[in-house]
């Protein structure tokens, strides 16, 4: 009997050791996932490309004052911004913190786009190129779609937007 | 001493162990459940995520549109913690504040260039009000 209850006693010391690893394991796991930021940039970046494939097409045409008569605008391309009513700059960050490149490829040739643009902090780019192999989530966050369009004169074009979203500080541990 | 009496004592420190031993586990479970409660309700968690939230959905709209937000959870808080509930989400520029602790709050910045306003739903009056009113 008295070697039973020894026994007791050692299996309820085992058993709290296991409750406080089992809590220390809890503790770090919930301290680690509410520590971290929530990432949001992916979302960021498609809803980015979302608005400016809206601004320059509309139910499958370019808008008449990006390409005219298979011209596109030097204009528009200078005020993309304006046309498309984003404002990149804030007094939350010292850089803008967004990259968008639009090429405009002809669907007869795919390899060299006829016409390119681009607005934001173009040192984002660089983080995409890294990023092409392998992820690494405290860089900038890149996102790239296509869409087909035609002109108001049918000539068929591929749009490619690559958008760059930084905001690393507020979206991942550093 | 007797030889019943002696087993019934026996009985009653039995007992009294895995009363101990219960009492204090259901006190472990409880306490490791309330921290994470907690962490998952913290101003700090709620007022990321809103700001967050709220960045995502000014970005996605299109003038002009109104947009209902339940926040429940977030207006309990503030209130607890004294923060005004007009005071709970403030939109200047293109920057979101959100406050739900006298002391704290959360900024984040959206590129939709437009006029928006935030505000406290009259009814029921755990929502917020966004309102995209146009282009500038």
């Amino acid at each position: 009997m008295k070697l039973n209850k020894g026994g007791d006693k050692m299996l309820s010391v085992y058993w709290f050791a296991i409750l406080i690893i089992a809590a220390g394991a809890v503790f770090a796991m919930v301290y680690i996932f509410y520590n971290s930021p929530y990432d949001i940039r992916e979302i960021e970046a498609e809803l980015l490309i979302n608005q400016i494939a809206d601004c320059v097409s509309y139910a499958g045409r370019f808008r008449t004052d990006l390409v005219y008569e298979g011209k596109f605008s030097e204009d528009f391309k200078n005020n993309i911004l304006k046309e498309c009513h984003l404002n990149f700059k804030s007094s939350e960050w010292e850089s803008e913190q967004y990259y968008v490149e639009l090429n405009f490829y002809k669907v007869e040739e795919l390899s060299n786009p006829p016409f390119k643009m681009s607005m934001g902090n173009s040192n984002w780019k660089a983080y995409c190129a890294i990023q092409e192999d392998k992820e690494e989530k405290k860089l900038a966050k890149c996102v790239e779609k296509s869409f087909y369009s035609l002109d108001y004169a049918d000539n068929q074009y591929i749009v490619k937007i690559l958008a760059s979203v930084g905001k690393g500080e507020k979206n991942v541990k550093m | 001493m007797n030889q019943k009496e002696k087993r019934l004592n026996k009985r009653g420190i039995i007992l009294m162990e895995n009363v101990i031993f219960i009492v204090l586990n259901i006190l472990f479970i409880s306490i490791l459940a309330l921290f994470i409660y907690k962490q998952g309700n913290g101003a700090i968690v709620l007022e990321q995520s809103y700001a967050k939230n709220i960045a995502l959905l000014i970005d996605s709209a299109k003038p002009v549109s109104e947009l209902r937000l339940n926040m429940e959870d977030a207006m309990d808080l503030a209130e607890k913690n004294g923060v005004d509930r007009e005071q709970v989400v403030k939109i200047e520029n293109n920057i979101i504040t959100v406050k739900l602790n006298k002391d704290s709050g959360y900024q984040y910045s959206f590129f939709n260039d437009v006029d928006a306003t935030a505000y406290p739903d009259i009814f029921p009056n755990k929502n917020y009000i966004i309102k995209i009113n146009g282009y500038k």
